[in-house]
C-alpha cells in the first residue's frame, strides 16, 4: 500500500511539472503585458520601461523559466505582480473560500442527486417516479452554473431581498475568530459571523450544486441498476431478507465504488465551476482569483492557482483510489 | 420496502435542504449587520485597487481610493461653494514663499496634524521623504517624472521646508496637490513596512486603512484626529465589484451607496435616474480623441488625414455614447478646464470632401486597413465600430481585431494601428497634456523599446514645449499654448471627440455631498475630492 503511495506521488511530479510548464508558457503567448494592464491609460514610457524591471520580465524567457521552477521546488510561488502580497498567502487566504463553496455544494448535489439516482434506478421506467426525475437530473445537465446563478440572484437577491448579493460573508473573520480563541469569548459575535457566512453561501452552493446534482444523480442511478442485477442481490432477497436490508446493506455499499469515482471527477468539475459561480456571484475564491490574475497577465498568481488547482485533483485522485478499498475490501494496491 | 427506503431518502434531503433555506432567511431576519445601523457606513462599489502606495498607481479605482487617506501640501480650491482644479488653497501646507527668482519655495506646515495609527506628527522630514523616494526612483513608484524640476530639498526645521528648482516651474503649486506625487505618507511607516507599505498605508487623510479581504472588500475607518476634523462617515467598505451591471442592481437595492462605473453609457444614466439616483459629474474628466500617425502611408499625406476628418462626424459619436449632458463635444487637442486651453477648428463631417481629398490623394476608391487593433473595454470598441462606419461612406474600410485592453496597449506601442483612440486625464495644465502626446520624446518606437504615448508621432512643437516650461509670464506662456495648437490645427494630427466628465453615480437617499452633482466638484482623480464632505444619511 505504502509502496503504492509512493509511487503514485512519483508519478505526480512529472504531471505537476507538465502543468505548470503550460500554464508558464500558455500565459507568456498571450499577448498583452503585465505593466501595460497594470497601468492602464496613463502609462508613461519610464514608468513602463520601470514596472518591467522591476517585476524582472525584462530577463530572457529560459532564465525566468528556471527561476519559477527552482522557486516553486522551494514553495516559493513568488509574489502578485499586481498586489504585491505572496502568492501562497494570496492563495492560503482565497482557498477557505473556494473550500467551503465546493464542500457545500457537494453536500447540495449528494443530497439531491444520490436520492433521485436511486430511487429512479429502483423505480425504472416508472412514468410517474422515473422519468420526471430523470428530466430533472437532465434540466441540471443543461443548465450552466453562471445561468443558474443569475436566475437565483435575480429572484432571491433582486426581487425577494431574502440573500445578499455579493460577497462571501466575514470569512476572514470566522477563521481568524477560531484562531485567536475568540469564537469561544464571544459566541455571539462568531455565530453572527458563521450565520453571515452561510448566508452568502446559500445561493452559490445551490446554484453549483444543483448543476452537479444531475451529474452524481445519473451516474448514482447507473451504479444502482447495475449493482441490484448483481447475483448476491438476488442470493440476499432468496434468503428472505427484507428489501430495505438488502438495498441498505448489500446494495447502497456497494454501489460506493463507482460513487467514489464520481466524487474524484466531482472536484475536478466543481472547481472549474467555482470560476464560474464565483463570478457571477462576486465572491472572492480561488476561481474568480485565477481569472482575474490571467486578465491582469499577473503570471506569477495565475502559476500559483493552476499549481494549487492541480495538486489538489492529484490528492483527491490519489485519495479516492485509497478509498475503494476501503469501501470494497476485495481491492488491495500492491 | 424499498418505499420506505425511498421516502426516508426523500425526506432526508428535503429537511437538509429546508434546513439550509431556513438557516439563511433566519439569519436575515436576525441581521447580523446590527451594528451598521448605528455606525455610519459608506458601500462603494468599485474595482478593487492593486496597492494603497500613494505614489505608485494610476489605476482609476487606485486613485480613487487613495484621496480617502492621503492628503498634500496644497489642495484643489474651494470657490464660492465649487471645487476648482485651476486653483489651489493651503491644505498640510499653511502658507508658502517664492523667491524673487522664481526658484526657491518655502513651505510652511500646519502644526499638530496627525499620522494614522500612531505614526506621530507630519514634520518637514516626512514631505521631504515622500518628494524623494519618488525623485529617486524607488521601486514601484511612478511619478518622479512630475517632480524632476526639483534640485534639492531642505528641512529647515520642522515645521518648514525649502524646495529648490532647477528652473521657474509655473505649475509647481499644482504638482504639490493631493493627488499623484504630491501625496504625503509617513516616513516611519515606509521606513518599518518596506516593499509592504502598499497594505499598511499611513497618511494623514480623513480615513485610515482598517483590513483588506482581497477580492471582496477594503475597510476604512474615520480618522479621529483628522486636521480637518473627524468626517461624519464611520467606515469605507470599498467593494471589489468589476461589473456594472451588478454595481447598479447593488445600488437599487440598497447594497451600495455610491458606484464608480467603469463606463457610463446611456443605458447606465437612464437606469440610474429610473432609480432615483443621481450621477456626480466632474470635470476637466477625460476626452476621448484620435491621433493620427502622420508617419505611416497613407496618413502621411496631409490630405488623407483631412479627409479622415472630414469623414467622422464627431457629434453623432458623442450623441451616441453620451446624450445630453453625459459629455460635451470637444472643442481643442487641450481639453477645457487646462491652463493654456484655445479653441481649435477642425474639419467639419463632409463624406463628400473627404471622397475628393482621397481621390486627389490617388485613392479613388479608398482604401482598406487590415488588423486594426481595437481594445474590447471601456468606450473603445463602440466608439471605433461608429467611426468604422463613417470612414466605410468614404471607402476607408477597417477591419477590426477586438483585442484584449492589455494587448491592446501593446500593440499601439508597436505602432500597428495607422491612427489611435485614446483617452486620459492629466494635470490640468497644458504643458504636462502636451508634453506626453505631442513631445517627440514620446513617440513610440519598437526597436528602441520606447512605449510613449506620441502615436501621432509629431515633431513640431517641442520648441514650444521648451519655451512655455520656461516662461514665467502667465500671459505669454497661454500664448505659446495657444500657438502650439494653432501648428496641430495646421498638420491635422489630432481629433478629439468628446470630453467625458469624471462620473460616480449616487443613491441621494443616502449620501449627500455639499456641491453641486452637476460639475459642482471638480477633480483629477475620477473620484470626490473631498470624501470626507460626504454625509451618510439616516
Amino acid at each position: 500500500m505504502l509502496q503504492y503511495i509512493l509511487r503514485r506521488v512519483v508519478v505526480a511530479v512529472p504531471m505537476l511539472f507538465g502543468a505548470m510548464s503550460i500554464v508558464f508558457f500558455a500565459m507568456r503567448i498571450l499577448p498583452g503585458d503585465p505593466c501595460v494592464a497594470m497601468m492602464g491609460d496613463q502609462a508613461t514610457t519610464e514608468a513602463l520601461a520601470d514596472c518591467t524591471k522591476n517585476l524582472g520580465l525584462h530577463r530572457p524567457l529560459a532564465v525566468q523559466y528556471v527561476d519559477y521552477l527552482w522557486r516553486s521546488v522551494q514553495l516559493d510561488f513568488g509574489n502578485s505582480l499586481r498586489q504585491g502580497y505572496p502568492v501562497s498567502e494570496y492563495i492560503a487566504r482565497m482557498f477557505p473560500h473556494t473550500l467551503v463553496l465546493v464542500l457545500s455544494s457537494a453536500v447540495v448535489a449528494a443530497l439531491i442527486g444520490i436520492p433521485i439516482g436511486i430511487v429512479s434506478a429502483l423505480k425504472r421506467r416508472s412514468p410517474l417516479i422515473d422519468y420526471p426525475l430523470r428530466i430533472i437530473a437532465l434540466l441540471g445537465l443543461s443548465m450552466p452554473v453562471f445561468w443558474l446563478g443569475i436566475l437565483l440572484l435575480i429572484v432571491f437577491s433582486l426581487h425577494l431581498n431574502v440573500f445578499p448579493l455579493i460577497g462571501g460573508g466575514d470569512l476572514d473573520g470566522v477563521i481568524s475568530m477560531l484562531k485567536n480563541g475568540e469564537a469561544f469569548s464571544s459566541p455571539r459575535d462568531f455565530l453572527a459571523a458563521v450565520g453571515d457566512v452561510l448566508h452568502h453561501l446559500t445561493l452559490p452552493a445551490l446554484a453549483l450544486g444543483f448543476t452537479l446534482a444531475a451529474t452524481v444523480s445519473r451516474l448514482s442511478r447507473s451504479a444502482m441498476l447495475e449493482v441490484i442485477s448483481q447475483d448476491y442481490i438476488r442470493t440476499a432477497r432468496a434468503k428472505g431478507q427484507v428489501e430495505r436490508a438488502v438495498i441498505y446493506k448489500h446494495a447502497f455499499r456497494n454501489m460506493m465504488v463507482p460513487l467514489l469515482t464520481i466524487i474524484g471527477l466531482f472536484v475536478a468539475v466543481a472547481l472549474t465551476g467555482t470560476v464560474l459561480t464565483e463570478t457571477v456571484f462576486t465572491r472572492p475564491g480561488l476561481g474568480k482569483m485565477l481569472v482575474d490574475a490571467i486578465g491582469a497577465r499577473d503570471y506569477p498568481l495565475a502559476q500559483g492557482a493552476i499549481t494549487v488547482f492541480t495538486m489538489i485533483i492529484i490528492f483527491v485522485n490519489l485519495t479516492v483510489d485509497m478509498l475503494y478499498a476501503v469501501v470494497d475490501p476485495r481491492i488491495t494496491y500492491r | 420496502m424499498p418505499s420506505l427506503i425511498r421516502s426516508r431518502f426523500t425526506l432526508l434531503s428535503v429537511a437538509a435542504l429546508t434546513a439550509l433555506l431556513t438557516f439563511g432567511l433566519v439569519v436575515l431576519v436576525d441581521p447580523p449587520a446590527a451594528d451598521a445601523q448605528k455606525k455610519k457606513i459608506l458601500n462603494v462599489a468599485a474595482k478593487e485597487p492593486e496597492t494603497l502606495d500613494p505614489h505608485t498607481s494610476i489605476l482609476g479605482q487606485t486613485q480613487a481610493i487613495k484621496r480617502f487617506m492621503y492628503r498634500g501640501l496644497t489642495r484643489f480650491a474651494i470657490k464660492d461653494g465649487k471645487v476648482t482644479t485651476a486653483e489651489v488653497q493651503p491644505d498640510l501646507a499653511e502658507s508658502w514663499t517664492l523667491s524673487p527668482d522664481g526658484t526657491v519655495w518655502t513651505f510652511k506646515l500646519r502644526k499638530g496634524v496627525q499620522f494614522h495609527k500612531g505614526f506621530g506628527e507630519l514634520t518637514a522630514e516626512d514631505v521631504k521623504f515622500s518628494f524623494e523616494r519618488q525623485i529617486n526612483r524607488v521601486p514601484g513608484t511612478r511619478f518622479g517624472v512630475n517632480l524632476e524640476v526639483i534640485k534639492s530639498i531642505e528641512v529647515v526645521d520642522p515645521h518648514t521646508i525649502q524646495i529648490v528648482l532647477k528652473s521657474f516651474d509655473a505649475i509647481f503649486l499644482l504638482r504639490m496637490v493631493g493627488y499623484q506625487q504630491g501625496y504625503i505618507v509617513s516616513k516611519k511607516a515606509v521606513e518599518k513596512y518596506g516593499e509592504q507599505f502598499k497594505w499598511n498605508p499611513v497618511g494623514t487623510g480623513p480615513f485610515y486603512f482598517e483590513r483588506h479581504s482581497p477580492r471582496e472588500k477594503i475597510v476604512l475607518k474615520a480618522f479621529d484626529k483628522y486636521h480637518a476634523g473627524r468626517p461624519q462617515i464611520d467606515e469605507v467598505h470599498w467593494f471589489d465589484v468589476p461589473e456594472d451591471a451588478t454595481k447598479l442592481i447593488g445600488l437599487e437595492k440598497g447594497t451600495f451607496d455610491v458606484l464608480y462605473p467603469e463606463a457610463v453609457t446611456a443605458d447606465f444614466a437612464g437606469q440610474v435616474e429610473k432609480m432615483g439616483a443621481v450621477i456626480d459629474k466632474r470635470g476637466p474628466g477625460q476626452q476621448e480623441r484620435f491621433y493620427v500617425n502622420m508617419t505611416k502611408p497613407p496618413f502621411d499625406d496631409i490630405r488623407v488625414r483631412r479627409a479622415f476628418m472630414h469623414a467622422i462626424d464627431r457629434k453623432a459619436i458623442k450623441e451616441t455614447m453620451y446624450p445630453g449632458g453625459l459629455a460635451r463635444l470637444a472643442t481643442s487637442c487641450v481639453p477645457p478646464g487646462y491652463f493654456g486651453h484655445i479653441p481649435m477648428t477642425f474639419p467639419e463631417h463632409d463624406p463628400e470632401k473627404a471622397k475628393k481629398l482621397l481621390a486627389e490623394a490617388g485613392h479613388p476608391n479608398g482604401f482598406t486597413i487590415k488588423n486594426y487593433f481595437i481594445s474590447k473595454s471601456f468606450f473603445y470598441p463602440k466608439v471605433l465600430t461608429l467611426a468604422q462606419e463613417q470612414l466605410k461612406k468614404v471607402g476607408i474600410i477597417v477591419e477590426l481585431q477586438v483585442v484584449e485592453h492589455a494587448t491592446f496597449h501593446e500593440n499601439i506601442r508597436k505602432n500597428l494601428d495607422p491612427f489611435v483612440l485614446y483617452g486620459g486625464t492629466r494635470l490640468p495644465d497644458a504643458d504636462p497634456w502636451l508634453s506626453l502626446f505631442f513631445d517627440s520624446k514620446e513617440i513610440p518606437d519598437p526597436a528602441t523599446g520606447n512605449k510613449g504615448t506620441n502615436f501621432a508621432h509629431y515633431r513640431a512643437i517641442d520648441d514650444l514645449l521648451v519655451a512655455g516650461r520656461l516662461e514665467r509670464d502667465v500671459k505669454k506662456r497661454a500664448a505659446v499654448y495657444a500657438e502650439a495648437q494653432k501648428r496641430m490645427e495646421r498638420d491635422l494630427v489630432c481629433l478629439p471627440i468628446s470630453d467625458v466628465a469624471g462620473q460616480w453615480a449616487r443613491n441621494p437617499k443616502r449620501v449627500s455631498t455639499p456641491f453641486d452633482p452637476d460639475y459642482g466638484e471638480f477633480s483629477l482623480h475620477y473620484s470626490y475630492n473631498y470624501p470626507e464632505m460626504l454625509k451618510v444619511l439616516n
